[in-house]
């Protein structure tokens, strides 16, 4: 029985290297598709940006300013900063911009409600009168040519949500800010585009992304019962026959956590959102009646297991060990195939060869040779997502309930 | 040896194998040689005259003499700051192209024309050429790179190498090959023959165009995006003169007959055929190939994966609603025009009318 279930998660573990190494090898070889990107001349349609901020203080001021000076058609973008109960200055802030630049920016200042980023996103929709919408966590610092970029897309009828690129900015902080540039790299450049390039299931970030308001609508809009509201969103759009679609040069600044705390913390409430899509839309991704293509569905389901595979791999390693002392032979081969193997398939962590590819792709050289610490990483993911695993599947017994943890900021220049 | 030793050269030679692999990322960690951001460009929002404002800086300090050559009618020569020589022409003069017997020259200087210029032949010109007033380029030569601050003409078989931007119209006869980015804050013609990658103007004329598609025009047209949808699995045929007033995705082959009226947005997975005369409101988009057919009018977006042709009387957005047109390869026939951009990655062409 040990054995059997072994091999069953070895095998698993290896169907995700594969699918690691194909979407490197089409990263690196393939076709590769930007369909959008040349759009630079339209009659844009009418925007709402929302801006997602819980005590932000330290960073809001950067992105409404940056949103000022996009190139989009004044007449046609508004900005609606989302003050999600914050009680540091957030809100001083914001009404301060609003003076500033009067009619263009509309703050949508939240009290009380439920909370979470999907919540209020919910309660700030009675704001927003336009059919294509864009999201920006408060941290991000867009560019001039940004908002056209993301917008494009939307004049493809099928086209239900986008997702841009995220980039770290505070990548020379230390050591785990290097290691998460690492994975954002290997993240977008490589496994979301290559997802774009074989027409699979791009994922909504959630940040540096659009959503269509009639698609919104359709799919009954946003879930504030989930952790993470981007997967949840990309999923019930592709259900209803709407793509999401990726932009690699539709690239933003983001900030990295910079203590390995707040790390853990943020890749818990990934590992718990992911699985509560797991949960809700594994079986119907696969064998429902719905508008997904064949090759859809089968790199959905695949897109939603990343994150239970680090428990799956803690236990086979544990199996490994105990049919190792039982005498259970020969078991070289799988175990050597479960180490080539693990490190592919452990969360959204992008494997050593995909990074590699990505650096390459990106055109800078030397932070490749950071490659070996990402064991470190791997090893806090491993760990941490599977703990996130563990309370997930206690929580019916004791009685735990879901919270949404905001990412801290670390930002102290103007 | 004894054991003892050997236990310790064992940990010692393993503790090397461990730590060797490990010193690039040490060196890397300690000495921060690649820990900047990764570029992302803030401001440079992919604008089509990005080189030329760029050149236009560059030789800021040169309008004062060019403006002195011009008055005195003479001619200059000297270094610009970054080691190119320049050349200031005040008065058309062949001369300092070509020598007497010559059929073809290379010019290495940075070129400013203060005044009207008509270029001779087969001239090569490996820096940027700068024109104040009227350009007429030679016929079979080569630029690098033009700045025309009124009209740029250039004689059939050119060829621009990187970019070309006119502040007044740009025309190009007949099997020039337009490399790069050609702007014009006016107009682009384009006669048949000619291969570019990229363009951008408020009008671009493929071709020459019938008398009745001289006229400008002026239609307005909302610039929303039209809501509901209609989803096809299988190929899609619109009958000829049907209206259709959803937007339409299909993911087989889309067929639409002539004179049919598309008041939202089409997209299909496969071809897609537009036969003479359709109208489309919104956007046309292919995961495939395209065929535009004669004399239809699309409003927005044009935007195939593969590849795209459009026949010719065909129009492309207007003055009020100019639009992009793209695709890796673009064969336009003779009198189509577009308002705003034509963007093929790999290649354009225009043909003759087939």
């Amino acid at each position: 029985m040990m054995l059997y279930a072994l091999f069953a998660i070895v095998i698993l573990i290896s169907i995700y290297t594969a699918r690691h190494y194909l979407f490197t090898l089409n990263r690196l070889f393939g076709f590769q598709r930007h369909p959008y990107i040349d759009i630079d001349t339209a009659s844009w349609p009418p925007v709402t940006i929302l801006v997602a901020a819980h005590n932000e203080e330290k960073v809001v001021a950067h992105i409404l300013s940056a949103l000022m000076g996009v190139n989009y058609p004044k007449d046609k973008m508004l900005v609606v900063p989302v003050n999600d109960r914050s009680t540091d200055r957030t809100r001083e802030i914001i009404d301060h911009f609003c003076e500033d630049y009067p009619g263009r920016i509309r703050p949508f200042h939240r009290t009380g409600g439920k909370g979470g980023k999907a919540a209020a996103l919910k309660d700030a929709m009675e704001l927003v009168k336009t059919e294509v919408i864009l999201i920006f966590d408060a941290d991000y610092i867009p560019g001039s040519g940004l908002i056209k970029q993301l917008v494009a897309p939307f004049f493809d009828p099928e086209v239900g949500g986008v997702m841009g690129r995220v980039v770290p900015l505070n990548v020379g902080t230390n050591l785990l800010t290097r290691l998460l540039d690492l994975e954002r790299s290997g993240g977008y450049q490589v496994d979301q585009q290559a997802r774009m390039n074989l027409r699979l299931v791009p994922q909504h970030g959630g940040t540096v992304a659009g959503v269509r308001l009639s698609a919104l609508r359709e799919i009954g809009g946003w879930n504030d019962d989930t952790l993470t509201e981007d997967t949840d969103l990309t999923f019930r759009l592709l259900l209803a026959g709407w793509k999401t679609v990726y932009q690699n040069r539709s690239e933003c600044y983001e900030e990295v956590p910079e203590t390995w705390q707040v790390r853990i913390k943020q890749i818990m409430r990934w590992a718990k959102g992911h699985n509560q899509a797991l949960a809700a839309f594994g079986l119907k991704i696969l064998f429902g009646k719905h508008r997904a293509t064949l090759r859809e569905r089968i790199d959905g389901f695949w897109l939603l297991g990343v994150y239970a595979m680090a428990p799956l791999t803690m236990i086979a390693w544990v199996l490994a060990l105990g049919l190792f002392y039982e005498g259970v032979a020969p078991l070289q081969g799988v175990i050597a195939l479960l180490a080539f193997t693990a490190y592919a398939a452990t969360g959204n962590f992008a494997a050593f060869f995909e990074i590699a590819a990505a650096v390459r792709l990106d055109n800078t050289r030397q932070r490749v040779c950071l490659l070996p610490f990402l064991v470190l990483g791997f090893v806090v993911s491993i760990f941490s997502v599977s703990r996130a695993c563990a309370d997930q599947l206690m929580a019916p017994i004791t009685g735990a309930q879901f919270h949404w943890d905001k990412t801290e900021r670390f930002r102290t220049t103007p | 040896m004894n054991s003892a030793l050997a236990a310790v050269l064992l940990v010692l030679l393993g503790g090397i194998l461990f730590t060797l692999p490990m010193l690039p990322a040490l060196i890397e960690l300690r000495l921060k040689r690649d820990a900047q951001p990764l570029d992302v460009v803030q401001q440079y929002a992919g604008e089509i005259r990005h080189f030329s404002f760029g050149f236009r800086s560059y030789i800021t300090n040169l309008l004062e003499p060019l403006r002195e050559c011009v008055s005195s009618g003479t001619t200059a020569q000297g270094i610009m700051p970054d080691g190119d020589q320049y050349l200031l022409l005040g008065c058309a003069d062949d001369m300092h192209f070509v020598t007497a017997g010559e059929i073809s020259a290379t010019c290495q200087s940075v070129v400013a024309a203060g005044m009207d210029v008509v270029l001779p032949n087969g001239i090569t010109f490996a820096k940027e050429v700068y024109a104040a007033g009227e350009f007429t380029g030679g016929e079979k030569s080569m630029f690098r790179a033009l700045l025309g601050e009124k009209d740029i003409h250039l004689k059939p078989s050119s060829t621009v190498i990187r970019w070309a931007h006119a502040v007044g119209a740009f025309r190009a006869e007949r099997d020039c090959d337009l490399y790069g980015r050609i702007s014009s804050d006016c107009e682009i013609q384009l006669e048949s023959g000619c291969a570019f990658q990229r363009l951008n103007a408020p009008r671009i004329v493929l071709g020459r165009l019938d008398a009745e598609e001289t006229t400008v025009s002026t239609e307005t047209v909302p610039t929303t995006l039209p809501d509901g949808r209609r989803l096809v699995d299988e190929d899609l045929e619109i009958q000829a003169g049907e209206i259709v007033s959803a937007n339409i995705v299909t993911r087989g082959r889309l067929h639409i007959g002539a004179g049919a009226q598309m008041l939202g947005s089409v997209k299909s997975h496969q071809h897609m055929t537009l036969e003479a005369g359709v109208n489309v409101e919104g956007s046309l988009i292919s995961a495939s190939t395209m065929r535009i057919g004669p004399d239809c009018r699309i409003t927005g977006p044009v935007i195939a994966e593969r590849g795209i042709t459009i026949e010719s009387g065909t129009r492309c957005g207007s003055v009020q609603v100019p639009t992009t047109v793209s695709a890796p390869t673009i064969e336009i026939e003779d009198g189509v025009t577009v308002f705003g951009t034509i963007w093929a990655r790999t290649e354009g062409q225009v043909v003759p009318r087939g």
